[in-house]
């Protein structure tokens, strides 16, 4: 006992540097994986509310230009659907149409924090689970996607980003409808690869990629990028497909949180699928 | 208390600048400064260790709350704290360091400031690139990174000393 006591008094600078040392590197390979909790993350009130002030002082910045896309973006949909949209409640839009029936509903949002040059990278948005926000919803900009959502509190939310490792959105290339996982290599927040083609394919320079819909995630058809360059990869039959985003994450300002009203029911069937037996 | 005040200031403002102004700031070529672990060097030279381990886990939570880092700051602000005495015993002048002084680059002079804070600061942004990567085949990029931004926040840690702390003259 009494040499035990020694043993600690003598090791108890490392002891102390060695349990902080196991938080905090817990906290980070935990939190990676499994949204835990959102207090430590700009989800939480304080630094949410920080964030949002400082935002409220840059956004200026690129105001001009984030008008420019939103105007677009409004007379693209308007032309398309001419007075069919009704506004129910707060930043909720829905189709009233008795032919279609209504499948996704959008909830608009500002990013009011990003980064962009990590290896994994989280952007924080002004809704909450008040405005309806909730984990694994889809997101996704004027321009082209954006992300998944990971953790929500009442008023903000954190995306876990195109921009991140294991994010893995099933994308479609069109016109020739190839099917693929779209990745990113944390080194540059232009361009993601999609894995998984089979290299006998041809693929034009500059076909565009849009999301596959495949998970209820997103809708069909939310432009992601264009094909930049074929990559053989060496000793596999697969090409490695450089992707250039569509979107600017650098300047990425208004967002739209995907809700899919008939996710439960995609989910219910497909729990019908009877599982593949591994022996 | 004097001491209280101003390294109390010194911390909040570390933790905003590092977070509303540095990891704002993007450069390219994956160069991310870091200015923070100045605050750990700047602590009195007679501090205990135990209190400066725990004042770097608070700072680090702080910075990695407001980054959504969750827990990379901190476990590399760790590292530096452990490692700071050791590493001044190492680069430790003559006569012992005087308790009136702060390890600045004024009162402790540019080649010792260089030999300790250096140091230091390699490890601090090798562990912290290390553990934010994580894959042993990308050991160039992360060398880049730590070369690019070493430099970077070693330059930026003078401009702030040139800055905001007094000039003393040495006696």
């Amino acid at each position: 006992m009494r040499n035990l006591i020694a043993f600690l008094k003598r090791f108890q600078l490392f002891l102390v540097f060695a349990g902080l040392q196991i938080i905090a590197l817990s906290l980070y390979f935990t939190f990676f994986s499994f949204p835990r909790s959102q207090y430590l993350t700009t989800a939480s009130g304080i630094t949410g509310t920080i964030m949002t002030v400082r935002n409220d002082i840059t956004k200026q910045l690129n105001l001009s230009k984030t008008n420019r896309t939103l105007h677009q973006k409004n007379v693209e949909l308007m032309k398309q659907l001419p007075s069919s949209f009704t506004k129910i409640g707060k930043n909720v839009y829905k189709i009233d149409d008795t032919i279609y029936h209504q499948q996704y509903e959008y909830i608009a949002g500002t990013v009011i924090n990003s980064t962009v040059d990590k290896a994994n990278n989280y952007f924080t948005i002004n809704i909450g689970s008040e405005q309806g926000v909730e984990p694994g919803m889809g997101v996704f900009s004027d321009k082209g996607i954006v992300g998944v959502i990971h953790n929500v509190s009442p008023h903000f939310s954190v995306i876990k980003s195109v921009l991140t490792d294991n994010i893995n959105i099933d994308v479609t290339i069109q016109p020739i409808g190839l099917f693929g996982l779209l990745k990113w290599d944390h080194k540059d927040a232009r361009h993601g690869t999609i894995a998984g083609i089979s290299n006998d394919l041809k693929i034009k320079k500059w076909s565009k990629v849009y999301t596959k819909g495949g998970s209820g995630i997103y809708p069909r058809g939310i432009l992601v990028g264009r094909v930049e360059a074929l990559e053989s990869v060496e000793g596999e039959a697969f090409w490695d497909v450089k992707v250039l985003f569509s979107e600017d994450y650098r300047s990425l300002q208004k967002v739209y949180v995907v809700k899919n009203l008939l996710q439960q029911e995609q989910k219910d069937l497909e729990a019908l699928i009877p599982k593949d037996k591994e022996e | 208390m004097r001491n209280l005040v101003v390294h109390g200031l010194r911390f909040l403002f570390f933790v905003f600048a590092q977070t509303l102004v540095f990891n704002q700031l993007e450069i390219g070529w994956g160069i991310q400064p870091m200015i923070y672990p100045l605050f750990i060097l700047l602590l009195p030279f007679e501090i205990g260790v135990i209190p400066m381990l725990f004042l770097a886990f608070g700072m680090g939570i702080c910075i990695d709350a407001m980054s959504n880092t969750y827990g990379l700051h901190t476990s590399a602000l760790l590292m530096f704290a452990y490692l700071r005495p050791l590493i001044f015993k190492t680069f430790s002048p003559r006569d012992g360091y005087d308790s009136l002084k702060e390890g600045n680059v004024y009162e402790m002079g540019q080649r010792w400031f260089l030999y300790v804070f250096g140091t230091l600061l390699l490890i601090h942004h090798f562990w912290f690139f290390m553990i934010e990567i994580f894959k042993f085949n990308e050991i160039g990029y992360i060398l880049r990174k730590l070369v690019f931004s070493s430099i970077l926040s070693y330059i930026f840690c003078i401009l702030f000393q040139f800055i905001f702390l007094k000039r003393t003259k040495a006696q």
